[in-house]
């Protein structure tokens, strides 16, 4: 409580304390002129009432005592009136100071404590949710991290085998590098999420950057015997957003949709990427269509949330990411069924203006 | 793999890269493993009758490795184990130990210390399983013994010689001379103490 009011009088206390002042004085004095049948003393707890806001609980209490004696020097000044009327105001007049004193200074404190009961809990909240995220992303990053440092630890023993078996060697090489490249991926990922920076917009060509990215999973898509079918018109409009920030969300719904047709080996492996003008030709839609396990009708609607997956080692943040970086470049995103059976991630951009050429704004 | 005292990892991890990665650090000095993606698969499948070890990961989607190894602790399998997670905390390290684990390593762990790990695991098990072997093969030498060899081993265990075990059973001190005899080259036993560790081996 002494937190709350501060150590002694604010500032900008002199005008309250004056007011204070005044009216008690004027209570005073209306109670000693006035006869005993009047218990102007009573308009003392108005005071204290105004004093409990203004003040810190001591000073309340001082204050209340002046009241309480005010009261009953007016008593011993005042002269005219029936004297047992004069005794009952009086004591009705005490009793009512020093309940509203004690009762308005309880209700401070109570006060009070909701307030650093709130302010503790949204800090607990906020602690607890931004511990469970970094439980997560340290989960997230040290799985590739300890296959790296695994494989490197096999690769030694491979190579220092009499003869060394570098076949061997070789592919534990491999997964040093494919792992590494994983951990850096969640980094990046994590890094867009924690900077929540304005994207940078320009206009840019969709369709080169899509076949950028394509180029990025090539090895993953060949060696996973995926076929991949693009579908971009050369004459789009350039888009106008953040490259950098949908180039992560092209690579993220590419690589959800190798992720899904590679969880069933039974289905076909093929993914379509395809954009497109949309009907009112105020942005271009990309679609990445899978033909994998897809999700059931109830997911769709969960897809997006943060930290809901459907696979077995993801921490569910790559939609929740996408989303808030679409969103963010002014554009939208959601889920359809594919015509592949399988599962197709749409979103959309704006066409960028005329004149927006390498224009950038927030 | 064919020679049964081959040992043999098991390896719980839900992540495909740990796993391979794990079961290749293995392999590259002479250790045969077998791994799973779940608690369930591995529950599921046989078991070798080998010295083993297993290696689980401590946050998986279905049944956690925590969970599994407090119900190991309390249950019929009883391997050594070593935990591995990629986010532990100390609470969590003196749980897992106090559940029985041998090791609890934090990812990325230095491959070195993981091959220790689950060396000792393996070392543990096979002590285990010697100690097993060795209690089959005492309670069997007990069973063949007579009820009369019994009597006079009961006794003689604790301390008493020849002259008391026979004011004990009513017999001659010869018949008790010749039956401890008998009931000593049948339990595999030269000296007292032998045969004092082995009863307590069966009747611990």
């Amino acid at each position: 409580m002494t937190r709350r009011l501060g150590n002694g009088l604010e500032r900008g206390q002199a005008p309250r304390i004056a007011l204070l002042v005044a009216a008690i004085a004027a209570i005073f004095a209306v109670d000693t002129v006035t006869n005993y049948a009047i218990a102007a003393a009573v308009f003392y707890v108005a005071v204290i009432l105004l004093a409990t806001r203004w003040m810190r609980p001591r000073s309340v209490v001082i204050l209340a005592s002046a009241c309480g004696t005010l009261t009953v020097i007016s008593f011993t000044l005042t002269h005219s009136g029936l004297y047992e009327v004069g005794i009952i105001n009086t004591g009705i007049s005490l009793v009512a100071i020093a309940v509203t004193t004690y009762l308005s200074l309880k209700l401070v404190a109570a006060e009070a404590a909701i307030h650093d009961a709130r302010e503790r809990l949204t800090r607990i909240a906020r602690v607890t949710s931004l511990g469970e995220l970094t439980a997560s992303i340290a989960h997230e990053v040290n799985q590739p991290l300890a296959a790296v440092m695994t494989s490197a630890g096999a690769c030694r023993r491979w190579l220092a085998t009499d003869p060394p078996n570098i076949e061997k060697a070789e592919r534990a090489a491999e997964r040093i590098a494919a792992e590494a490249s994983r951990a850096s991926e969640v980094i990046a990922r994590v890094r867009g999420l924690a900077s929540g920076k304005s994207p940078i917009r320009a206009a840019f060509d969709l369709g080169t950057l899509v076949e950028e990215i394509v180029g990025l999973a090539r090895g993953q898509i060949d060696r996973n015997d995926i076929l991949l079918r693009l579908y971009l018109p050369e004459d789009l409009p350039r888009v106008f957003g953040d490259r950098v920030q949908i180039g992560q969300v092209i690579g993220n719904l590419l690589l959800n949709a190798i992720d899904a047709v590679m969880a069933d080996p039974a289905r076909g492996h093929e993914i379509e990427v395809i954009a497109s003008l949309t009907q009112d030709g105020s942005s271009v839609a990309l679609e990445v269509a899978d033909s994998g396990v897809g999700f059931r009708e109830q997911e769709a609607e969960r897809l997006f949330d943060a930290f809901w997956t459907t696979k077995q080692d993801g921490i569910g943040l790559g939609l929740t990411i996408s989303r808030a970086i679409v969103e963010a470049n002014g554009g939208r995103i959601w889920a359809e069924e594919s015509e592949l059976d399988g599962a197709a991630l749409l979103f959309t951009l704006p066409v960028a203006p005329v004149d927006g050429e390498e224009e950038t704004g927030a | 793999m064919t020679d049964p005292e081959s040992p043999i990892v098991y390896i719980v991890d839900d992540d495909g890269a740990v796993r391979e990665a794990l079961e290749d650090l293995l392999s590259s000095v002479a250790l045969g493993s077998r791994s799973f993606a779940s608690v369930q698969e591995f529950v599921g499948a046989a078991h070798a009758d080998a010295p083993s070890c297993l290696v689980l990961d401590v946050r998986m989607p279905g049944h956690s490795g925590m969970a599994f190894l407090a119900h190991m602790a309390e249950g019929s399998i009883a391997l050594p184990t070593v935990m591995i997670t990629g986010h532990g905390d100390i609470a969590m390290s003196v749980r897992a130990m106090k559940d029985g684990a041998i090791e609890f390593l934090t990812k990325p762990f230095r491959d070195q210390d993981l091959l220790d790990a689950v060396n000792r695991g393996i070392e543990i098990d096979r002590a285990r399983r010697a100690a097993a072997a060795e209690t089959r093969h005492v309670r069997q030498l007990w069973e063949a013994l007579s009820p009369g060899e019994r009597e006079v081993a009961r006794l003689v265990v604790r301390g008493l010689l020849n002259k008391q075990v026979a004011a004990e059973l009513g017999l001659s001190e010869i018949t008790v001379k010749v039956r401890r005899g008998n009931m000593m080259r049948k339990m595999e036993a030269r000296t007292l103490p032998d045969l004092v560790r082995a009863f307590d081996r069966i009747h611990a």
